[in-house]
């Protein structure tokens, strides 16, 4: 019988700060977030691997704060009147001369007008690839918020959430299972429970530690 | 009758603030009460009432006097049940709040850029790098005689050029309240020249900027390749030294290094008085943090910091004042938000971004190479199959370490060990785990062990 055809659709996510897990591994990450209207110079870099829910976070910031996302293309616009927003990661507005120039300008009329910027990144702003000084010093000075790669518990948790976020029903084995065998990164759970939910769906198989377990050797056997 | 006239202000408002602004700051708003000419409002933040008091103020009173409910001042507190913070902290609310409010004060349609209240000549610690910059800086903030003309500062990002700018003009604003002075960036006069420019307004541009007493121009390296604003900022600066007003230029290199600046434009620049800020030295630096410090006493109170703390800083962060002091306020965050005295350890995980030259990750055969070492046994031995207790029980440390500081598997782990199974990496995380406990030179043998595979 051949396998049902599986179509990798974009999921619904659940973004709510009530959504987010609190585990040693973000809890000062979430604590420095939450604190937004202290932030020094009214500006936060967000920094965390990806898939650790940078985006959930910074969308879950929004619904407090009122701020919006921004593209580069809105630069100009929030220079001329300053209003709180998020550059989701923000080097890719670091590419070019232009772009830093935009960003340095943003950084000061942000901070003349007290409207609090939250950037997210997948490293700290001293890694950047900033050629203008002004800009990389100003970037440089600003706190970080980290959110580090996952402890156990929180490997649990988004892993927990990632099903429900696809409506899989999981038997209670899965999880314990899982966090013993995979890599300690968000990629690493992004990937397996997205490989789970194809095997599942393609075999009609229950999602339990027998599957998972194929899964994972499918997995070995085809790494380099 | 409050009630209905607000929703009848807030449908007024929605077109008036346009649907985004009106969704994020303005429905959430709850009027409370009116009396006295004066609209008490709910906010669910303190951020929010300062935001929409700042940018939405006529918009609201407009809105409230056509729906029948005049009032001439608003006034914002925060809903009781959003107040609870999620961290308690003993802090006020850092000296960043009144800069906004300064901000907030400045006349949209003065020239003069507004003032960082902070960057007084008291705040500015004066060591040898920049002696000479201060002393001209003070000079020239005296007001009298124009003895050099114009004055150019220039000096590497974050050695204090902005500073010594914005000390001028507070300290000719309390001496010398005649004088016109106006301050801006490079950037902002290009901005608004191109908007007279645009708007046909050209005649007032050059009369509001020949008019002024003093003008003072930051970072004109801004103006690189930019003619025609480098043209109209060359025409005013003559006018202005023509009149004998005094100029202020600040740049991040000399006039001649400047790229893209017109030879006669630079040549104008080094015609009165160029001084150059230097790269701060360790004891600068240390007095700089000393400073702030001091001014930190205020906003928060109890936290500690130890002399060794800014001792180190000083001693590590060497490239930029901006940086050092951007790393000293994320400390005092940090203390205030976790309630601890920022220790020298603290200080070091709360900056290890900027500390550390990379993110370098550590892999499991660096940690399989330093537990041999330490225990000097040979790497081969770490991954053989010799169960011998002097072997097996490195094997286990570098295994433990393996789990927690890489993000590899336990199964990845295992094989890396010589091909054995989870539950083996398993057993030995919860054996030293115990023994930790139990064995202090275990316990010490891991920190220093991790301490070196993480410097």
């Amino acid at each position: 019988m051949p396998e049902q055809l599986g179509f990798d659709l974009p999921v619904r996510r659940a973004l709510g700060r009530e959504d987010f897990y609190v585990s040693p591994s973000n809890a000062v990450a979430l604590a420095k977030i939450d604190a937004w209207e202290r932030w020094p110079d009214h500006r936060m870099v967000l920094i965390g691997p990806a898939g650790s829910g940078k985006t959930h976070l910074a969308h879950s910031w929004a619904r407090v704060s009122g701020a919006v996302f921004a593209k580069p293309a809105d630069l100009p616009g929030l220079i001329a009147a300053p209003a709180p927003c998020i550059l989701d990661d923000t080097p890719e507005f670091c590419q070019d001369e232009a772009g830093q120039e935009a960003l340095f300008h943003l950084l000061n009329a942000m901070r003349a007008a007290g409207a609090p910027l939250l950037m997210t990144a997948r490293s700290a702003p001293a890694r950047w690839d900033v050629e203008l000084a002004d800009l990389r010093s100003r970037l440089t000075a600003t706190d970080t918020s980290v959110m580090e790669q996952p402890d156990d518990a929180l490997l649990a948790a988004v892993l927990a959430k990632l099903f429900v976020d696809r409506q899989l029903r999981i038997s209670p084995e899965l999880i314990p299972y899982l966090v013993q065998r995979i890599e300690r990164s968000f990629d690493a759970v992004h990937q397996v429970v997205a490989d789970l939910d194809a095997a599942g769906l393609g075999t009609g198989r229950k999602l339990g530690a027998r599957l998972a377990g194929e899964v994972l050797d499918k997995r070995d056997a085809s790494a380099p | 009758m409050t009630e209905a006239a607000w929703g009848k202000a807030k449908v007024a408002l929605q077109t008036t603030v346009g649907q985004n602004n009106y969704k994020n700051w303005i429905s959430p708003l709850q009027l409370m009460s009116i009396g006295g000419g004066v609209a008490h409002f709910s906010v669910p933040t303190s951020f929010a009432g300062t935001w929409v008091e700042r940018n939405f103020s006529d918009q609201l009173l407009h809105a409230l006097a056509d729906a029948g409910a005049g009032a001439h001042r608003l006034d914002f507190s925060v809903a009781e049940a959003a107040t609870a913070a999620p961290n308690n902290t003993n802090a006020t609310p850092p000296p960043a709040a009144r800069i906004a409010a300064a901000a907030a004060a400045a006349e949209k349609d003065q020239p003069s850029a507004s003032l960082d209240a902070r960057f007084t000549f008291d705040s500015f610690v004066v060591g040898k790098p920049n002696q000479l910059a201060y002393s001209a800086a003070r000079r020239v903030a005296e007001g009298g005689h124009v003895t050099f003309n114009p004055l150019f500062l220039y000096g590497g990002v974050g050695l204090g050029k902005t500073h010594l700018m914005h000390a001028i003009a507070h300290q000719l604003s309390v001496d010398r309240p005649d004088l016109k002075v106006v301050y801006l960036s490079a950037d902002q006069f290009m901005y608004r020249f191109v908007r007279a420019l645009r708007e046909d307004g050209t005649m007032e541009f050059k009369e509001l900027f020949r008019s002024v007493d003093v003008l003072m121009v930051d970072d004109v390296q801004f103006l690189a390749g930019k003619n025609s604003t480098q043209e109209e900022f060359f025409h005013t600066f003559n006018a202005l030294v023509d009149q004998n007003k005094q100029v202020i230029i600040s740049a991040d290199r000399a006039p001649t290094e400047l790229k893209k600046i017109e030879d006669r434009i630079a040549s104008r620049l080094q015609s009165g008085l160029v001084v150059d800020l230097h790269p701060t030295d360790y004891e600068l630096r240390l007095g700089i943090l000393q400073k702030k410090v001091a001014l930190y006493k205020n906003d928060y109170q109890g936290l500690e910091i130890g002399e060794n703390v800014l001792e180190f800083l000083a001693h590590r962060i060497t490239s930029n004042v901006r940086v050092l002091e951007g790393a000293l306020t994320r400390l005092y965050a940090f203390g205030s938000l976790v309630g601890k005295e920022i220790t020298l350890d603290l200080a070091q995980d709360c900056l290890v971004d900027i500390l550390r030259a990379s993110d370098r990750k550590v892999t499991v055969e660096e940690i399989q190479r330093a537990v041999s070492e330490h225990y000097n046994m040979r790497l081969s031995d770490m991954i053989g199959p010799k169960r011998h207790r002097t072997i097996a029980r490195p094997r286990q440390m570098a295994m433990y370490l393996a789990k927690q500081l890489t993000s590899r598997s336990l199964p990845e782990i295992g094989r890396r060990f010589g091909g054995r199974d989870h539950t083996t990496v398993m057993h030995a995380v919860k054996r030293i785990d115990e023994l930790k406990l139990a064995d202090s030179q275990l316990a010490d043998d891991l920190q220093m062990l991790q301490r070196m595979l993480e410097a």
